[in-house]
């Protein structure tokens, strides 16, 4: 198995650009997952990848092939890429059954009908799916039918595996166990593989590393640690997990730590970071980090607990601070009243533009 | 693992696929542009286009309107035309309204009989109205014999009309009975919700959904009624009413002895421009018919009407008009065909004969127009399938760069009249080099009926089409198939029941077509239509009639196996 390369990849529809200059590097089995919201180009840059859709400029390598360069107008058809792809609908062929699914690309690359039948077996059984061979599309279940989609993408033994959504028909257990599952037969099978999701715990979960995207622009890539703890931006900030914005501007710039003024005037110790040229900046603090403290000290304010909701393993609970909603998450659940909170200066960041402003 | 070459664009790689794309626009092309192309020559020619001493000219067009009686001719079109149209787009309405929303008795079996029409030829229902209503007709005569006067008279250009606008009115009523039916019976029931009764909201929701349908229809049957032939040929022939296509029909076949090619040429070209336009109208008004769109997903059943007392008397009324207009007019067409005379005044079993008959069977060239038709039909609707079917996928589903341009080509004959088409095919193998190879064969008639009718064809595939999702094709395509094999092993297996309506479609339109060849065939390729047109202008009823009646045997027969066997929908 070789690197996979999108070197500077742009895709354009009309004046639309879906994908904007993006540059990715996937190394051999790992398990990247090109995350973001609706619409951001997820699907768009999957299908390049396969040669379903051709990009604008930009490349597209795989090894030492070139798959697609917009430069010298190469472009692989993608039945010559050897690539498994499995799609949110699956697209199982509804007039074959599970066993002529499978077969269908292994006679296209010409295998005698005993390695074939092997293979299909092989196939099946690596998804549990061996009993059911010979029914057709329609009598299988949602979750069997993305098992043999997933089985028919790895009967070839492709070199790159992509997925897109291929969760997001299934309910929310069975999402979750089959998540599992299917980041063991990655690692079994050692496939270098590209997931597609827009659920952001599934992507924490799962990816060796994750590309968040946001309208065409890849925000950011690393790891899910990386991604979580030091989101590159507030959009990532913001997607990921979620967090609250308090709107400032920068009084004192150091290397360990910032003092931001906030807009009824208090001051806030945050982590370092950058303000725009005029000063103004945000501070992002997730729900669970800031803290209740028994009484008032540094980066702490005297609050009133608002509505609050049961989040199942946590409560969450609206409020007011520096004339900013925030919402704090608790173990515990709360009295109604007063309370003070402290806002940790390392569980901040700061960021120049809020995450509405890109 | 397989080690998959790789290909590049700029090395000049012939894939079949491409040859497939290029091949079938090329063949689509050239099919559209062979009737075309001599006419729009001939047109401005001074002589016949075979002529090498031909001139450039536009006085062909000056001579057609100088011509006696033309601008009556014209105006003797666009009236047959707009009352057929308004005939039938209110009977077509009326009826989808009754059939497909009210409890009326035995409405299935009524809908049913309603399309009997559209599977038979213009020419067989005119004679069948001929042969019952005519001047000497059987109900003509049993009415004048009780009443005293002859209540109508079909040699006029509103009796055409009328006759025209009822064996239309098929057409418009499959279309509005889609949009009634498939309304969604919420918008009905908001509409109950807040206050209107049943046929207050049927009146204020539902009818306006037809809306679209009742433009579509309008429009296609107005179209209809400028190119139809049979019609204004039988009627308007004895009392000398002319419309543009006896015109044409009576100069470019009768005149043997002075052949008008020019002004044919220039009255066909107008012909052309008018019906283009109208097509081209069609496609305006319907733009924006999005906000009457009435399919949902998951739309339940629309509710029935209750008519209440007037069950059965509107029964009575609906099954009068299908008795008079259509039973009485097979009906017609087969006693014609067993008798020596139909009149009311002698019981019909005493004239009882054979010999229409024994004269068809009898006849080397009735015998071959009979099997010309059921070839032509057969291999034609094949090869008109499997053409349609390619043109589709090219159009819709494969990457080629014209795939668009190639849909509009091949939706162009809808603006082209059989006539027309007829004329210029003829004037092709006359001009052309080497297409003289078919002329006068079954060859050119499928030809013909093929380019004409792929619209048809295209309307049985293209829905059902955007019916598979075209991930199942990229799915395909990533697992290693080209797209020939992609199409040829996932598509078309899915569209197979399209397929099978797509060639039961093409097979009656073939079987009944005669406009298209009445220029075209000769002795050794006629087909029904051309010698039921012959033996009418010699008025030799009992051998057509016994024609027609074959001609309708056939086709229940085909439509009763292409239901049953290939689970083929025909016209519901
Ligand atoms: N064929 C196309 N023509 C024009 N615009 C397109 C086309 N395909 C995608 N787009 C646009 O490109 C953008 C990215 O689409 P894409 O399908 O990649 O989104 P996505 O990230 O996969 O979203 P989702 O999570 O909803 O599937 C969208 O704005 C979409 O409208
Ligand atoms: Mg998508």
């Amino acid at each position: 198995m070789a690197d996979l390369v999108l070197d500077h990849l742009t895709i354009q529809y009309g004046d639309v650009k879906a994908v904007d200059d993006v540059s990715i590097s996937v190394a051999s089995g790992e398990f990247l997952t090109l995350l973001g919201p609706s619409g951001c180009g997820k699907s768009t840059t999957l299908f390049s990848i396969a040669g379903l859709n051709k990009a604008t400029s930009g490349s597209i390598r795989m090894g030492d092939k070139v798959l697609f360069d917009g430069a010298t107008n190469t472009f692989v058809p993608p039945e010559h890429r050897n690539i498994g792809l499995v799609f949110q609908s699956y697209a199982l062929w509804p007039h074959m059954t599970v066993a002529e699914n499978l077969a269908f690309p292994l006679k296209l690359r010409r295998l005698g009908k005993t390695e074939r039948d092997e293979r299909i077996a092989e196939a099946l059984k690596l998804v549990e799916m061996t009993r059911y061979a010979d029914r057709y599309p329609y009598e299988l279940s949602g979750g069997q039918q993305q098992r043999v989609a997933l089985a028919r993408a790895l009967v070839y033994r492709p070199s790159l595996l992509l997925l897109d959504e291929p969760l997001s028909n299934l309910d929310a257990k069975l999402r979750e166990r089959a998540r599992v599952w299917l980041r063991e037969l990655q690692e079994r099978l050692n496939v270098t593989t590209i997931y597609v999701t827009h659920d952001q715990a599934e992507a924490l979960a799962v990816s060796d590393r994750i590309a968040v995207m946001s309208m065409g622009h890849l925000r950011q890539l690393g790891t899910p640690k990386e991604i979580y703890e030091r989101p590159a931006d507030s959009f990532v900030a913001d997607f990921i997990g979620s967090s609250n914005f308090l709107a400032g501007r920068m009084v004192q710039q150091e290397a360990s730590h910032a003092v931001v003024e906030l807009k009824n005037g208090t001051r806030l110790r945050t982590a370092p970071g950058q303000a725009r040229s005029d000063g103004s900046l945000v501070v992002a603090i997730r729900p669970e980090r800031i803290e209740i403290v028994p009484e008032l000290c540094e980066n702490s304010f005297l609050a009133e607990i608002g509505t609050g909701t049961y989040l199942g393993s946590i409560y969450q609970y609206h409020v007011t601070i520096a004339d900013t909603e925030l919402r704090i998450q608790t173990a515990r659940e709360l009295p109604p009243g007063p309370v003070h909170l402290r806002i940790p200066p390392e569980a901040t960041a700061v960021y120049a533009e809020a995450p509405g402003e890109y | 693992m397989t080690d998959l070459s790789v290909q590049r664009e700029g090395m000049p790689v012939i894939d079949r696929s491409r040859l497939i794309f290029w091949g079938v626009a090329i063949l689509t092309a050239v099919l559209v542009i062979s009737p075309l192309a001599p006419i729009i020559v001939q047109a401005f020619l001074d002589r016949p286009l075979y002529m090498s001493d031909a001139g450039l000219t536009l006085d062909n067009f000056a001579r057609l309107f100088r011509e006696a009686g033309m601008l009556g001719i014209f105006l003797n079109t666009l009236y047959f035309a707009v009352l057929t149209m308004a005939v039938a787009q209110v009977f077509g309405a009326v009826m989808a309204v009754i059939i497909g929303r009210t409890n009326l008795p035995g409405r299935q079996w009524i809908g049913e009989i309603f399309v009997w029409p559209l599977f038979v030829s213009n020419l067989v229902i005119a004679f069948g109205w001929f042969t019952m209503y005519g001047p000497s007709g059987f109900i003509t005569l049993a009415v004048r014999s009780w009443i005293g006067v002859e209540p109508w008279n079909l040699y006029s250009l509103t009796g055409m009309g009328v006759v025209a606008g009822l064996s239309q009115a098929p057409l418009a009523y499959l279309m509005c009975l889609g949009a009634v039916t498939k309304a969604d019976a919420q918008l009905e029931s908001a509409a109950r919700s807040v206050g209107a009764g049943p046929f207050r909201a049927l009146w204020s929701v539902t009818v306006p959904m037809m809306r679209p349908a009742l433009i579509y229809s309008a429009v296609l049957n107005f179209v209809i009624g400028i190119e139809m032939l049979a019609i204004p040929l039988l009627f308007g022939g004895p009392s000398g009413i002319q419309t543009v296509t006896t015109f044409l029909y009576d100069q470019g076949i009768n005149a043997a002895v002075r052949p008008e090619y020019g002004i044919v040429g220039a009255a066909a070209i107008i012909l052309l421009m008018l019906v283009a336009f109208l097509v081209w109208l069609q496609g305006f008004l319907m733009k924006g018919s999005g906000r009457f769109v009435t399919v949902r997903g998951k739309a339940s059943r629309p509710s029935v009407l209750d008519l209440g007392r007037w069950r059965w008397a509107l029964f009575a009324l609906v099954f009068a008009f299908v008795f008079l207009t259509i039973i009485a007019i097979f009906a017609g067409i087969f006693l014609r065909s067993a008798v020596t005379f139909l009149t009311p005044l002698v019981p019909f079993w005493k004239l009882l004969t054979t010999a229409n008959f024994e004269m068809i069977f009898s006849s080397a060239n009735y015998v071959r127009s009979i099997v010309n038709s059921v070839v032509i039909a057969l291999v034609g609707g094949l090869i008109g399938t499997a053409f349609v079917a390619l043109i589709a996928l090219v159009a819709r589903r494969s990457e080629f760069r014209f795939a668009r341009p190639l849909e509009y080509l091949a939706l162009f004959p809808r603006a082209l009249p059989g006539i027309i088409a007829g004329l210029g095919f003829f004037y092709a193998v006359v001009w052309v080099p080497g297409l003289d190879l078919i002329r006068g064969t079954i060859w050119i008639l499928m030809l013909a009926f093929i380019l004409r009718y792929i619209p048809i064809g295209f309307g049985a595939i293209a829905p059902a089409l955007s019916q598979v999702g075209d991930e199942l094709d990229k799915g395909a395509r990533i697992a290693g198939a080209d797209w020939l094999t992609t199409v040829s092993r996932i598509v078309l297996p899915i569209l197979k029941p399209a397929l099978f309506s797509c060639f039961a479609l093409l097979f009656i339109h073939f079987f009944k077509e005669y406009v298209t060849a009445a220029f075209l065939f000769q002795p050794g390729s006629e087909i029904i239509g051309t010698t039921m047109l012959q033996l009418v202008a010699q008025g030799d009823n009992g051998p057509v009639s016994a024609l027609a009646t074959i001609q309708v045997i056939i086709t229940a027969v085909f439509v009763f196996l292409a239901r049953r066997l290939l689970g083929a929908r025909i016209y519901g």
